[in-house]
């Protein structure tokens, strides 16, 4: 997906060079660069006007760090082979209906961890549906189990989308080789395959790992102590907000690390990666592989959108049947929606600038702007939501519990995302055309409009579907700045579920994906037909 | 074909009228604005019943007490709140110097047990700790609190130690034992391999499952079960000893002097404590009315007959932050 860096654009960064009208897009990039910056200084002033006491036990540090570091190596390794598996198999092999399962592998990343945590806890336990339907109470995986299996099946899709692309670009000539040799297809696959695409595998890897260790809605539902949820509890639960925003700090430092590591090895992919070759063979699956791996893409895609789904539907039903009421989410959707929409459209224009300064300037000053971004991207949202609040209270009393301090948060949050597919669509355009357009007498906005623009619209509309998603799944920032009375459909499926309100948490869930799916529809599917 | 800037245009507009059709987000002058430390579910019936018959727009902003109640202190003076509605008397206590002096014809409908010393908040609903147990179980009862980490019960209690109100009967232990015997309390209790669960219900349903044999929650979550269909196996037990094993806990509101609304406040803490929002809390929350006259939910013990230790309330908010502290310090989360 567009999260990976400039992985999907080989052999193009020769276009990014100066061009003449850096000037003001510089100033404009620096512009919207700044609202970046105030989380992290706010985090970094409070803890240090307070002293380095943060009143939390090391023991309980120690903790927290072991948890959160544990489950994001558990479930970075196993998003990584379930990943590995759905890419390889519809993107080397020519499994029947390859196409099809290649989007239908993407679709699980439409889930909410927090609604993940839903499905298995309605479905486990006493009186879940699986009680119901077998008669048979499996405990609730509550703690490292729950949280590992929520987070790394709805997470390898991330994997899947960054792969397929890198898969692609293989040279099928070794592989044949290998095989014509006698090796066998796993032994290829591991020995030749894997390692060609390493570079993605590893920014896949890192990115997976961002998201776990910035994950609240699984492990916070699941109940497993990590940093995330510590820092909710602690926020929500305690008088004193230093101890909260103490750990939001130190989480700040661990994604912002994980993130810049990621770039650092994406932008070094760039340069080994090589075209798609055209028609590239694929390995015929025979006899009983064919079946197995067939089987294998269907019980994932069971796993992760039927059963979702269905454990939704059932206790849709089930509270319908004994006259609980569903819940009226209507309000909740138009604002989800709404919010949505708007962060999109912010998003989109303010990465504007940013994705010009990247995609056509060269040079380490540009590449910082890079980073600052990605750095905001990577900040835990329980994070930004803790510093976002004091900022605002403290300094920016009219925007207090706004609508606009809500969206331009998103935007702050999210820019990365309308950055990279901007930069993404700049960069397979050259830049001469827009020279050309200058030489033959336009003017800066005339070609802005009409050349530069067109050229950049695909990445634009990318940008803001992917907004549209990340804003529509986000969970705690919204739940601390959102402006009083205003709930979306993430809240209140945290709320009623948080309840035992399962009924209504499953209308809420639904809702929520059905109005997703269009969107990831859209992207996935420029992502992956190239 | 539709232009970037066109497209751009359309989904903001349509990202507007999405937004202003549904509200929310808006102050209007008349807006009694409420935090809410009880959750949507439980409340927001209720505001809709008052917005009706009084025709006064009610706008809530739902969130947890404590995180309530540390907004309205970095709030201030130029917070938007009126009316301060907390699950726990810790977070009203905390508060306190925020509040306003309530008037006696609202103070006066509640047995002064249950309202501030300081008269800045009155109680609206009572919840009582209690130890639910299933039916079937042969382990004998815990009759005081410190029963409940005794060998008999090893491996066999849910607990919620992150709960609001766990923590709030954590504050209460401290208050009536002092914060040693409290952690050792709280040491006893994790050395006895308790269950963890994130809230109250799905202790109940466990214990009504069969899966454990009892757990510390709060009365009412069975009889919601038991309004559900389910809950046939378990029963609660109110702890006879007169401890923090069966504290009754008040919800309770109060106005802010910041509010520029008291009127309509005021109005608002009466319609709370008025017999039909006093019925709604005994028959659909099943947690205890506060008024007289009207009747706690069938099959629970009048509140007068629950023996619950004589603490001040407002003073738990002194320690809920040392409560947390020592439920993490005996390794219970």
């Amino acid at each position: 997906m567009i999260e990976s860096p400039a992985l999907n654009s080989p052999d193009i960064s020769h276009r990014r060079r100066h061009s003449g009208t850096g000037r003001g897009w510089w100033w404009a990039a620096v512009v919207v660069l700044i609202p970046s910056l105030i989380p992290p200084a706010t985090l970094t002033w409070i803890v240090a006007s307070g002293g380095i006491d943060i009143g939390i036990p090391a023991g309980r540090l120690a903790t927290l760090f072991v948890n959160t570091l544990g489950l994001t190596i558990a479930v970075t390794a196993t998003a990584l082979l379930i990943g590995i598996a759905t890419a390889y198999l519809t993107a080397r092999t020519d499994i029947p209906g390859r196409t099809t399962w290649m989007l239908i592998a993407a679709l699980p990343l439409v889930v909410p961890s927090y609604v993940a945590a839903l499905t298995i806890i309605a479905a486990t336990g006493s009186g879940g549906v699986v009680d119901e339907y077998l008669g048979w109470a499996i405990p609730t995986p509550y703690g490292f189990a729950g949280s590992w299996l929520a987070l790394s099946v709805f997470l390898a899709p991330m994997v899947h989308l960054t792969l397929v692309p890198a898969l692609r670009r293989i040279d099928p000539s070794t592989e044949e080789a290998a095989i014509g040799l006698g090796a066998s297809r796993l032994k290829t696959l591991v020995t030749v395959t894997i390692p060609q695409a390493r570079p993605a595998l590893i920014a896949a890897g890192l990115l997976v790992g961002l998201y776990t260790v910035s994950d609240f809605g699984a492990v916070s539902l699941l109940r497993f102590d990590t940093f995330t949820r510590a820092i909710y509890t602690l926020y929500v639960g305690q008088i004193d907000r230093t101890p909260a925003i103490a750990l939001s700090l130190i989480l700040m430092v661990m994604a912002v690390a994980i993130i810049l590591a990621q770039r650092k090895v994406t932008t070094r992919a760039t340069y080994y990666s090589r075209r798609p070759r055209a028609g590239a063979g694929l390995l015929h699956l025979r006899g009983w592989s064919r079946g197995a791996a067939t089987f294998a893409l269907a019980a994932y895609s069971f796993l992760t959108l039927v059963v979702p789904i269905g454990v939704m539907t059932r206790w849709l039903l089930r509270g319908l049947s004994v006259g609980q009421g569903a819940g009226q989410f209507w309000d909740e959707t138009a604002r989800s929606v709404g919010v949505a929409l708007a962060a999109a459209v912010v998003g989109v224009i303010a990465a504007f600038p940013v994705a010009m300064v990247t995609a056509r300037i060269q040079g380490r000053a540009s590449r910082l702007v890079g980073s600052a971004v990605w750095a905001s991207y990577a900040i835990p949202h329980v994070a930004v939501g803790v510093a976002v609040v004091a900022f605002a209270l403290s300094a920016a009393r009219p925007l207090y519990q706004s609508l606009a301090l809500l969206i331009a948060t998103y935007t702050v949050m999210f820019l990365a995302q309308s950055m990279a597919s901007t930069e993404d669509s700049l960069l397979r355009a050259s830049p001469d055309l827009e020279h050309a357009a200058r030489g033959l007498g336009s003017g800066p906005l005339t070609t802005l409009r009409r050349i530069i623009l067109p050229l950049a619209k695909p990445g634009l509309l990318a940008g803001a579907a992917l907004i549209f998603l990340s804003v529509m799944k986000e969970l705690p920032a919204t739940l601390l700045l959102r402006p009083n009375g205003f709930e979306t459909l993430a809240v209140r499926i945290w709320s009623t579920t948080g309840e035992g309100f399962y009924t209504q948490a499953a209308t809420a869930g639904l809702l929520l994906l059905a109005v997703s799916v269009l969107p990831l529809l859209a992207v996935t599917r420029r992502d992956i037909s190239d | 074909m539709m232009r970037p800037a066109r497209s751009l245009l359309t989904l903001a507009v349509a990202g507007s009228l999405l937004i202003a059709s549904c509200g929310g987000g808006e102050e209007g002058g008349d807006t009694l604005t409420v935090y809410s430390g009880r959750s949507e579910e439980l409340v927001q019936p209720l505001i809709d019943l008052f917005e009706e018959a009084t025709g006064i727009a009610v706008e809530v902003r739902y969130g947890e007490s404590p995180e309530l109640a540390a907004l309205l202190i970095a709030e201030g003076e130029s917070s938007n709140a009126d009316v301060f509605f907390a699950q726990d008397p810790a977070s009203l206590g905390s508060v306190g110097e925020l509040l306003m002096e309530l008037p006696d014809t609202i103070l006066s409908t509640v047995d002064e047990k249950y309202r501030d010393r300081g008269q800045r908040w009155v109680g609206i609903s009572g919840r009582v700790r209690t130890f639910v147990y299933n039916t079937s179980s042969t382990i004998p009862l815990p009759q005081t609190i410190d029963d409940v980490t005794s060998p008999a019960w090893a491996s066999q209690v849910g607990v919620a130690p992150t709960n609001g109100s766990f923590l709030t009967f954590v504050s209460a232990m401290i208050l009536e034992r002092g914060e040693d015997a409290t952690l050792d309390w709280l040491r006893d209790l994790a050395a006895n391999d308790p269950i963890d669960y994130p809230s109250n219900s799905p202790i109940v349903a466990a214990a009504d499952g069969g899966e454990i044999e009892g757990g510390l929650v709060n009365h009412y979550y069975l009889l919601q079960l038991r309004a559900q269909g389910g809950g046939a196996d378990s029963e609660n037990h109110f702890i006879p000893a007169g401890d923090v094993g069966s504290l009754v806990m008040t919800a309770g509101a109060g106005i802010l002097t910041s509010s520029d609304n008291n009127d309509t406040a005021e109005q608002f803490l009466d319609f709370l404590l008025s017999r039909r929002a006093q019925e709604y809390f005994a028959t659909v929350t099943f947690e205890y009315p506060l008024l007289d006259g009207v009747d706690a939910a069938e099959g629970l013990p009048p509140l007068s007959e629950i023996k619950t230790p004589d603490i001040d309330l407002s003073a738990l908010s002194e320690v809920l932050d040392r409560a947390t502290e020592l439920v993490a310090e005996a390794g219970l989360v």
